[in-house]
């Protein structure tokens, strides 16, 4: 088979697995928030009216409605995008991701350039000087900033930065004059800041920024650097990497030319592992942050058991990680040919 | 260049950048322009949709209600009214004021106030109010200067009713009457104008040139900042990035900020209480005088003070009585009845002659984060005082809040935590949600007694016939001990050096004046 | 048929430990002592820890609210006037309680999953592996999340509640649920690819029966992946735990002292200042999942055959015979 025909039918292929799995992901969101005990109306009103009166606004609602109509409602409105308004404030769940998920997204993004900065250096230089105390000493670096839950380096950094030196700001994602006046086109503040040419609104931005990106990169970062190590070391001994060195070219340029490029063919995939690490590791910075993303807007509408809301946004999520698990794999098909069907 | 140095100049020019911007930190500050950070979050701005503290703080900035309490007061005024009275035990009548506007340029008139009142009641929204107007047959707007509200039965809290937020004056022309009105586009003809709205992060009020009532807003602006972590908000109004922290700090950032340079601890009096409510079919005690026993002996072994002092560090204040102090008509019976200070002794008495035997077993529950993350510690507390005095043994059980709310009125819980917020500050509203025969506490407490008093204050307007009734109410409420009230909280905000007026907006009515608030 | 000596698949493993030298070796020893250090302290907690996770007072004296460590709170105390040393040490309980509970739920429904559906193919296979990838695509700590709320509720009355605790038990089920596809995928991954191995195919033609085939030769051969996947598995629940009970999702306070349910409330002390409520718990979080993580490497390390050292042995050359 031609080069680009089989490619074409991997594509297809992994499309077409993708659809069952969207289902199936779909469903498990509708299933768990239905199953989940409670509806808005008593979180929000038990203990201030009546429970017969709770009972009697939750029927008027329509929230005992036969599950299957519910569950065929729910299907169609994804599938038209219509992801629905929530019960307990009223906003729209796109208008949600369009607002609080940019804040998520612009999170994300600083902190996987924090995770590149951070993990790539540290596993080439790991990698390279195998077995030695820098090896060590990265690995070492890497293991313990995965296991520091992302709350408790955000907890260090706040004690540290924030409430004793008072450097820089612990919680927001700009100050509330600066909220007030800058003009969001893109909800990406960055940018937005960059566009209006309002200099404070970016400097704002980014101290806010520091920290959570910071914390968070640094999760990630621990992953890669032992990714980047062991792929680094498998290719190092790689015969294409061998001859290289008896054609006598030093050994910098070995590594850097040669081995790395190739050692970052897996840390493709793996990034695509990452974003749901990501995504977890982001709502827990959120919370710790007061970052207005959509992970802690998720926290605050399942206490509050608005159940549109939350499947609406698990919704969103689940597609964004099949998403980009899809691109990753179409990327990777396309560079390997190895894996391919 | 090679990779590594190509990584290594990013590095050196991301920390340039983070080292000049520590130096344009800050918080901006704007003349006239007030800022205020709260814990809370808002669920609508239209009246007919809320009722919920955070969206009462805005609705009463931005709109107007028929009476209204002023500040440091109690009872209820006439506001968008020139007057109000009963005509009849079942009739309400209020006259409107001359020349009221919205801020939209529209004539405020009688036809307004019966549209709000009427579609409040059609649209029944789920997080609404309507439930408080049971009592209204009909409301009527024979011409445009009067209003005339029907009842079915005669309500001396009437005129408070029509100072909840949630009844609010609507512009009719703009407000659809069968749904809500998004937030970021409601219509008032309050002090202020919603300016911006963004859901989970800030509401910003302009002042509203178009006013024509009493006491316009002294500042241009006001910017509700929302944060997700009290402890968020205590840094940010440390280092001035808010100019007021209010609701909810917890105790251990009040103690801290007591310190703190450029900030001060602002404190009021405040009606929102806290109690230990016993499921009477549910309790300890083989009989009905050995369950009495068990709540009185509850009562007499609480030492209030303590969990003022050690648990809230004295941002509470001890409870005698279901009615908080600063509302009119309250009384200590707890304290009249069995001392303000816990009596052991007597407790061991209570329980002996009737026959209980000592421990008691006790299974209290608590819920960890809807009455504030302290409750954990209250309820250590509690525990720790009733198992110290040797006549409890206490188990501490705990659930989150919407599993809480629904199994503690459903008969599932022995003993629990429970707080109220008032709907609005008259005695009525501390007595007869909890005293009543269907309560909405559901614990099968049935004093006839009791029903027959909690009708009579109602049906009446007379203050000293009232004063007489509340009186014996709380003695039986003291006597029988359904609920054992624990504290009323205070007030409390944290403000900068320079924004005054804070103090002037703390009473039991629970509104926020942003209007009276003004900066140096 | 040829004798597979018992426990073949486990000595194998003991000899490459045996066979590495160098970093590897240390890493694991280093790994497998701070597991150890903390599986102490879970069970003899009661033995070693000063005061019970709710003990406010002694012998008639309160404890001092929020009191940096000293002499007689060696790790302070907290806003209940709880002891820390106490909380971090009770806290071991729960983390090791819950890990156990976690990776054994995880291995006993994961690995036959895999093994059966690796093994079978076909239609069960296919529909297994777009389930557990649905799973695996879904944002872990959401899962958990979820899962936790449901079964906070229903899980009162299961047996394992009145053994270990109704929060631990739903936060090792929401963990177990979360890492029942990783198992699924790298067994079934693997006897894939030994199914078709010359012996296997020998044993299948010489009319061994199915369960013969997988328990006594695929099974052996593909265990050897999942201790350093359990040591993985038990790094991220003690994660998963942790931020279940800083969310307030996990274990109730009531019933046991949880590392990430005291960091979420030391947050609030992080504006007074206050250091040592949450700098305990959160270092006994990174070193026990360091011990892990430490563990896993370190297996790794000594089985990844593409980059682990062998133990060179000299070659022994006769002694030179003098040339008479």
């Amino acid at each position: 088979m031609s080069r680009h025909g089989s490619l074409r039918t991997y594509v297809l292929t992994r499309l077409a697995l993708a659809i069952p799995t969207v289902l199936i992901l779909l469903t498990m969101v509708f299933l768990l928030m239905r199953v989940a005990p409670g509806n808005p109306i008593q979180a929000a009103l038990g203990g201030h009216v009546s429970q017969e009166e709770i009972e009697r606004r939750s029927a008027a609602a329509g929230y005992d409605k036969p599950i299957i109509d519910q569950y065929v409602e729910y299907l169609g409105d994804v599938f038209t995008g219509n992801l629905g308004t929530t019960l307990t404030d009223h906003r729209t769940v796109v208008s949600i991701v369009v607002e609080n998920g940019s804040a998520t997204l612009e999170l994300t993004i600083a902190a996987i350039l924090v995770a590149l900065v951070v993990g790539l250096s540290i596993g080439i230089l790991a990698g390279r000087f195998r077995d030695t105390p820098i090896d060590l000493a990265g690995r070492l670096f890497g293991i313990v900033v995965y296991a520091a839950p992302v709350f408790f380096v955000g907890f260090l950094l706040q004690l540290l930065f924030g409430s004793t030196l008072h450097w820089l700001p612990t919680s927001g994602r700009v100050g509330p004059v600066t909220e007030f006046e800058l003009d969001t086109t893109t909800h990406l503040y960055l940018i937005d800041s960059l566009i209006s040419g309002n200099w404070s609104a970016f400097w704002d931005t980014v101290t806010h920024l520091i920290l959570p990106a910071v914390t968070l990169g640094l999760l990630v970062s621990g992953v890669l650097i032992r990714l980047v190590r062991v792929n680094l070391m498998q290719t190092m001994r790689g015969d294409y990497v061998e001859a290289a060195r008896a054609r006598g070219i030093r050994e910098r340029r070995v590594v850097m030319e040669h081995a790395f490029r190739n050692a970052l063919i897996p840390v493709v995939t793996v990034a695509g592992l990452q974003f749901a690490i990501l995504l977890g590791g982001a709502i827990l910075t959120e919370q710790t942050f007061n970052w207005p993303g959509i992970g802690s807007e998720l926290v605050r509408y399942l206490n509050e058991r608005d159940y549109i809301a939350v499947q609406g946004i698990i919704t969103v999520f689940a597609l964004a990680v099949v998403v980009v698990s899809l691109l990753i794999d179409l990327v990777n098909a396309f560079i390997d040919p190895r894996v391919r069907y | 260049m090679s990779l590594v140095r190509r990584l290594g100049t990013a590095a050196a020019l991301a920390a340039a950048l983070a080292v000049a911007a520590v130096g344009c930190g800050g918080g901006g500050e704007e003349g006239g322009t007030i800022i205020r950070g709260t814990t809370d979050q808002p669920v609508s701005y239209d009246p007919a949709g809320a009722y919920d503290l955070p969206s009462y703080d805005v609705i009463y900035n931005v709109y107007q209600n028929l009476l209204t309490i002023p500040p440091g007061d109690n009872k209820p005024v006439p506001e968008a009214a020139e007057s109000c009275d009963f005509t009849n035990p079942t009739t309400y009548e209020c006259t409107m004021k001359d020349g009221l506007k919205f801020s939209d340029g529209d004539d405020l008139t009688a036809e307004d106030v019966k549209f709000s009142f009427d579609r409040n009641v059609e649209i029944a929204d789920p997080n609404g109010a309507s439930s408080l107007l049971a009592n209204m047959k009909s409301v009527d707007a024979p011409d445009d200067k009067t209003v005339v509200f029907h009842l079915k039965k005669p309500d001396a809290t009437w005129p408070f009713v029509l100072t909840v937020a949630s009844f609010a004056i609507v512009d009719s022309t703009d407000f659809p009457k069968d749904k809500l009105q998004p937030s970021d586009e409601v219509i008032g003809s309050g002090r202020y104008t919603v300016a911006s709205y963004k859901p989970g992060q800030q509401t910003v009020l302009e002042k509203n040139t178009s006013y024509t009532g009493s006491d316009p807003a002294e500042n241009d602006r006001a910017i509700v900042q929302y944060y997700d972590k009290p402890s968020a908000l205590k840094l940010d109004v440390e280092n001035g990035e808010v100019d007021i922290a209010y609701r909810s700090l917890s105790p251990t950032d009040i103690e801290s900020l007591r310190d703190a340079d450029g900030v001060s601890v602002v404190e009021g009096n405040g009606t929102e209480i806290r109690y230990l409510v016993f499921n009477l079919k549910l309790q300890e005690g083989t009989s009905d005088a050995q369950k009495l026993a068990i709540r009185q002996a509850v009562a007499q072994t609480v030492d209030r003070a303590a969990i003022a002092k050690n648990v809230y560090d004295g941002t509470v204040d001890p409870l005698y009585s279901m009615v908080p102090q600063g509302l009119q008509f309250a009384t200590k019976a707890f304290a009249d009845k069995y001392g303000e200070s816990p009596d052991v002794n007597a407790a061991k008495k209570t329980l002996a002659d009737a026959g209980v035997k000592t421990p008691v077993p006790l299974e209290i529950w608590w819920t960890p984060s809807h009455y504030g993350p302290a409750s954990g510690d209250e309820y250590a507390e509690i525990k720790t005082q009733l198992d110290d005095s040797g006549l409890f043994t206490v188990t501490l059980k705990s659930t989150e809040w919407t599993q809480y709310s629904e199994a503690a009125f459903t008969n599932k819980y022995p003993q629990y935590q429970l707080g109220w917020f008032p709907d609005y500050p008259d005695a009525n509203d501390y007595t007869a949600p909890f005293y009543a025969k269907d309560s909405f506490l559901n614990i099968s407490y049935d004093n006839p007694e009791m029903n027959r008093l909690l009708e009579q204050e109602a049906a009446t307007s007379n203050e000293s016939k009232r004063a007489a009734l509340f009186k014996k109410i709380q003695d039986i409420g003291a006597e029988d001990v359904p609920t054992v009230p624990i504290w009323q909280g205070k007030q409390v905000a944290a403000v900068r050096d320079g924004v005054n007026g804070v103090e002037d907006t703390f009473d039991p009515s629970f509104i926020f004046r942003y209007w009276l608030i003004t900066k140096d | 048929m040829p004798h597979m000596p018992k426990f073949a698949g486990v000595r194998r493993l003991g000899a490459r430990v045996q066979e590495a030298r160098g970093a590897p070796r240390w890493i694991l020893y280093v790994g497998i002592g701070i597991v150890v250090f903390f599986v102490v302290l879970a069970i003899f907690a009661p033995l070693i820890a000063p005061y019970g996770f709710d003990q406010v007072s002694s012998d008639g004296t309160r404890f001092p609210k929020q009191a940096a460590p000293s002499g007689s709170h060696l790790f302070g105390t907290t806003v209940q006037s709880t002891d820390v040393l106490s909380r971090v040490i009770w806290g071991a309980r729960t983390s090791i309680e819950v890990v156990l509970l976690a990776v054994v739920f995880s291995i006993a429904i994961g690995v036959p999953l895999g093994l059966v559906s690796g093994y079978v193919g076909g239609k069960l296979d296919r529909g297994l592996v777009l389930v557990m990838d649905a799973l695996f695509a879904f944002p872990y700590l959401l899962l958990a999340i979820v899962v936790a709320f449901l079964l906070s509720d229903k899980l009162q009355n299961f047996f394992l509640s009145d053994l270990f605790g109704a929060g631990i038990v739903t936060a090792a089920v929401a963990i177990t649920v979360v890492y029942i596809p990783q198992y699924f995928r790298v067994v079934r991954n693997h006897v894939i690819s030994v199914r078709e191995e010359p012996y296997v195919e020998a044993a299948r033609a010489l009319g061994a029966k199915r369960r013969t085939i997988i328990g006594r030769y695929i099974f052996y051969n593909v265990i050897q992946n999942v201790p350093a996947l359990a040591t993985l598995n038990a790094a991220d629940a003690i994660l998963t735990l942790a931020a279940l009970g800083f969310l307030g999702y996990g274990i109730q306070p009531t019933e046991a002292a949880e590392w990430g349910y005291d960091i979420s409330r030391a947050i609030d002390d992080v504006g007074a200042g206050i250091w040592w409520t949450g700098v305990f718990p959160g270092m006994a979080i990174v070193l026990l999942v360091t011990g892990f993580t430490l563990v896993g490497e370190g297996l790794n390390d000594v089985l990844n055959p593409l980059i682990r050292y062998r133990r060179i042995r000299k070659p022994k050359i006769p002694a030179e015979q003098e040339a008479s």
